[in-house]
């Protein structure tokens, strides 16, 4: 008796065993849909159209759920149904998820890598239909963005989210040092110049004249501004001018060292906050995270450039595209909710988040202005940062998009770490750039 | 008693044998399942992908192309250099980690106060976490204001190694950080087969008039050399499949100066997606710890003759 009690157990640990598998294989995919918003979808369906919406971070913002129930609103008969997956494996899931063609009508991307990888396997349906049919939607709303978004001649996404680089300066250390502000349209001498100025103290209480995060794009992306450099078309030779100011820099003691940065962790916001340096290029993003943080008086102005190209003529930056899954059930839906995530509305509740949107209009340029208003130090004239009419992308929709960042990747520490000479390390950098193409 | 009982029926016998079967295999079966589902279907499939084309897409699109991915490799500059990193690591690791956890382990053999807080000191960085150890590597080595660099800029070394920091110093400094964090395992490792010597051979051998180096080269070292083959054969094979600790401190930096093999196939697998691709490199690493471990298996036997 005792025995067949040991087998049935056994037989029910092995299955409990596969049960686990089972549940734990389903966690890993990691499908939180908003308890509450889930509920709501199931007891409203009958004929109600519920559009699958897969994103990140969906928990974190408030800003989804403002916008989707305003889109419920507006759009009777329609219903968002979140899939929320976690946003460290978003890449990597969405692949997976889309290679299974499950059905999901709006998809976002991390950005124009991830994206061109989904497109090249022919998971996102391309939007040129909806866009040339559609009367309500006008492309030049997004300073040329949703061209960029494009791959063979068809556009796939919509940018939902975009960003410009600027120079964020330390207002309180310039005055502290009676020098004046850094301004927009620098040559890349004037930039360095003023790093030199602002460079003081010993030890602990150092303040550096300009802060490089170790990021490639860094230091590329002025250079993409002005249009002498782009991953995917260009050589990287463009880049040496950049390269020989920030190696000096870095020499002279001007810049935090990359390769302690690196060894360190060190995020570029820390830094900032505690008024350790007195100029740091990094994106928009930032505003809304100085909005936060910050307790000392700031101001931005455009990236130096050795042309010293003026503010007005590019923004460099990276977006967040929302696009159409290729196995979608109600394309026409998704394009509605879609246009109305980029559009003026969702446009506005992002601005109000100090989020820069994609979609571009006077309301935005107002909110961002209007932050001056509500918080102490905070520079009254973003507006005309924000609102530039050419944005070109950092990184260009290309399939091989995620091998060029990691190439970029190496041969810049290279550099940086003084490991390799200018000229060989640029040299390098083409030769592996070149070997991707073919 | 009970084998008696059982005789005497025959019956029940062949019923009770495959009860005892049974139940074994089912306690057996749990395991079974998860190895079969988790490890050697994944294992079985890499061999096919190797062979093969594929990008994660429908599995329809896997697409047979035979030694091609093997071809490649002789056109893939990163394959050399994560291929001459592992080497360097694993012939940078394994010898030294051996003789430390032998040496610590002959210390703390002997009759010292407090035996028992120095093992569990040596033990210590092998349960503490690869993540925090990392960050506090990163800190003790930092280029500049790191206690090691301080340390030796006091005693009067110029040119200070800029650790990881440096394609010269970055291998090294994540081989100090593997030898420090595994010393204790094998140190342990070591004590259990050093009580396993009979204390009688080294009592005869001092009657003998033996000196400490000659009880050392005649009694210690023979007796543990087949914990000396298990220490190095174990070492080798994590040695090779080494990942984790250059994702966690150099992300195989500067450049690709800390990129091994399993970095370059994950690196081929998750960011190219050529799956058939670091398949084919997965064959390839599962070849050489295959021959070298073959290799040590040979000259375990000869060296262990007289066991």
């Amino acid at each position: 008796m005792k025995k067949v009690l040991a087998i049935v157990l056994s037989m029910v640990m092995a299955l409990g065993l596969l049960a686990g598998c089972g549940s734990s294989s389903s966690s890993a995919s990691a499908e939180a849909p908003d308890g509450s918003s889930k509920a709501e979808t199931e007891s409203k369906s009958d004929g109600d159209v519920s559009i699958r919406v897969i994103l990140w971070d969906y928990s974190n913002v408030s800003y989804f759920k403002e916008i989707f129930a305003a889109f419920e609103e507006s759009h009777p008969g329609m219903k968002v149904d979140v899939v929320e997956a976690s946003a460290a494996e978003y890449d990597d899931l969405i692949q997976v998820k889309l290679s299974s063609k499950e059905n999901y009508d709006v998809v976002f991307t991390k950005g124009t890598p991830a994206l061109s990888a989904l497109i090249a396997k022919g998971h996102m349906m391309p939007l040129d239909d909806f866009i040339s049919s559609d009367p309500d939607f006008d492309k030049t709303k997004y300073a040329g963005l949703v061209d960029q978004l494009s791959l063979d001649g068809k556009v796939y996404g919509i940018p939902f989210r975009k960003d410009n680089h600027l120079l964020y300066y330390n207002k309180d250390l310039f005055d502290a040092q009676k020098v004046e502000y850094p301004k927009d349209g620098m040559t890349m001498d004037e930039f360095y110049e003023l790093a030199k100025k602002m460079t003081y103290g010993e030890g602990a209480d150092k303040v550096y004249g300009a802060h490089y995060h170790v990021w490639p794009g860094i230091v590329s992306n002025p250079a993409k501004r002005t249009g002498v450099y782009s991953t995917l078309d260009d050589t990287v030779d463009s880049l040496k001018p950049y390269y020989e100011t920030v190696l000096k820099m870095q020499d002279e003691g001007l810049i935090m060292d990359y390769g302690e940065l690196k060894a360190t962790n060190t995020h570029y916001s820390g830094v900032f906050y505690n008024q350790q340096v007195a100029m740091m290029p990094i994106g928009t993003w930032y505003i809304n995270m100085l909005l936060e943080h910050a307790d000392f008086n700031w101001g931005v102005c455009s990236l130096p450039s050795v042309e010293g190209l003026p503010n007005e003529a590019a923004a460099i930056g990276g977006v967040t595209p929302v696009s159409i899954g290729a196995y979608a059930a109600h394309p026409q839906e998704a394009w509605e909710l879609i246009k109305f995530l980029t559009g003026e509305e969702g446009a506005k509740i992002l601005a109000n988040c100090g989020i820069l949107p994609g979609y571009s209009c006077d309301a935005v340029n107002e909110i961002f202005d209007s932050l001056a208003s509500k918080k102490p130090g905070v520079p009254e004239n973003l507006s005309k940062y924000i609102n530039i009419e050419k944005h070109i992308v950092e990184e260009p929709m290309s399939p091989t998009g995620r091998e060029v960042s990691k190439i970029n990747d190496e041969e810049h520490s290279l550099i940086m770490t003084n490991s390799i000479s200018l000229e060989d390390g640029l040299k390098e950098w083409d030769e592996r750039l070149a070997e991707l193409k073919k | 008693m009970a084998e008696k009982a059982v005789k005497s029926r025959k019956k029940p016998k062949m019923k009770y044998s495959l009860k005892q079967n049974l139940i074994a295999y089912s306690f057996i079966l749990p395991n079974f399942i998860g190895f079969l589902c988790l490890t050697f279907v994944p294992i079985l499939f890499s061999f096919i992908l190797s062979v093969c084309e594929w990008d994660a897409g429908n599995a329809s699109a896997i697409t047979f192309v035979g030694l091609d991915n093997f071809r490649a490799m002789a056109d893939d500059p990163t394959f050399k250099i994560a291929t001459k990193n592992t080497f360097i690591y694993t012939l940078g690791v394994v010898p030294a980690t051996m003789i430390l956890s032998l040496l610590i382990a002959m210390l703390l053999n002997c009759n010292i106060k407090g035996r028992t807080f120095f093992r569990s000191v040596v033990f210590f960085p092998y349960v503490a976490s690869l993540v925090a150890v990392g960050v506090v590597w990163n800190a003790l080595f930092h280029p500049s204001n790191g206690p090691v660099n301080q340390l030796l800029a006091a005693l009067g070394v110029e040119n200070l190694p800029r650790w990881a920091a440096s394609t010269t110093w970055a291998m090294p400094t994540l081989i100090l950080l593997t030898i420090w964090k595994n010393v204790g395992y094998y140190t342990i490792v070591y004590l259990a087969a050093l009580q396993g010597v009979p204390k009688e051979l080294y009592e005869a051998s001092r009657i003998d008039g033996a000196s400490p180096w000659q009880r050392f080269k005649n009694i210690t070292w023979p007796m543990v050399t087949p914990t000396t083959f298990f220490v190095v054969v174990m070492l080798t094979i994590f040695t090779f499949k080494v990942f984790d600790i250059m994702y966690i401190t150099t992300q195989g930096g500067p450049g690709r100066s800390t990129q091994v093999l399993v970095y370059h196939i994950y690196n081929k697998a998750f960011i190219s997606q050529e799956y058939g691709y670091a398949s084919a490199l997965a064959m390839i690493l599962f070849v050489i710890v295959l021959v070298v471990t073959l290799v040590q298996f040979r000259v375990e036997k000869k060296f262990t003759d007289y066991l």
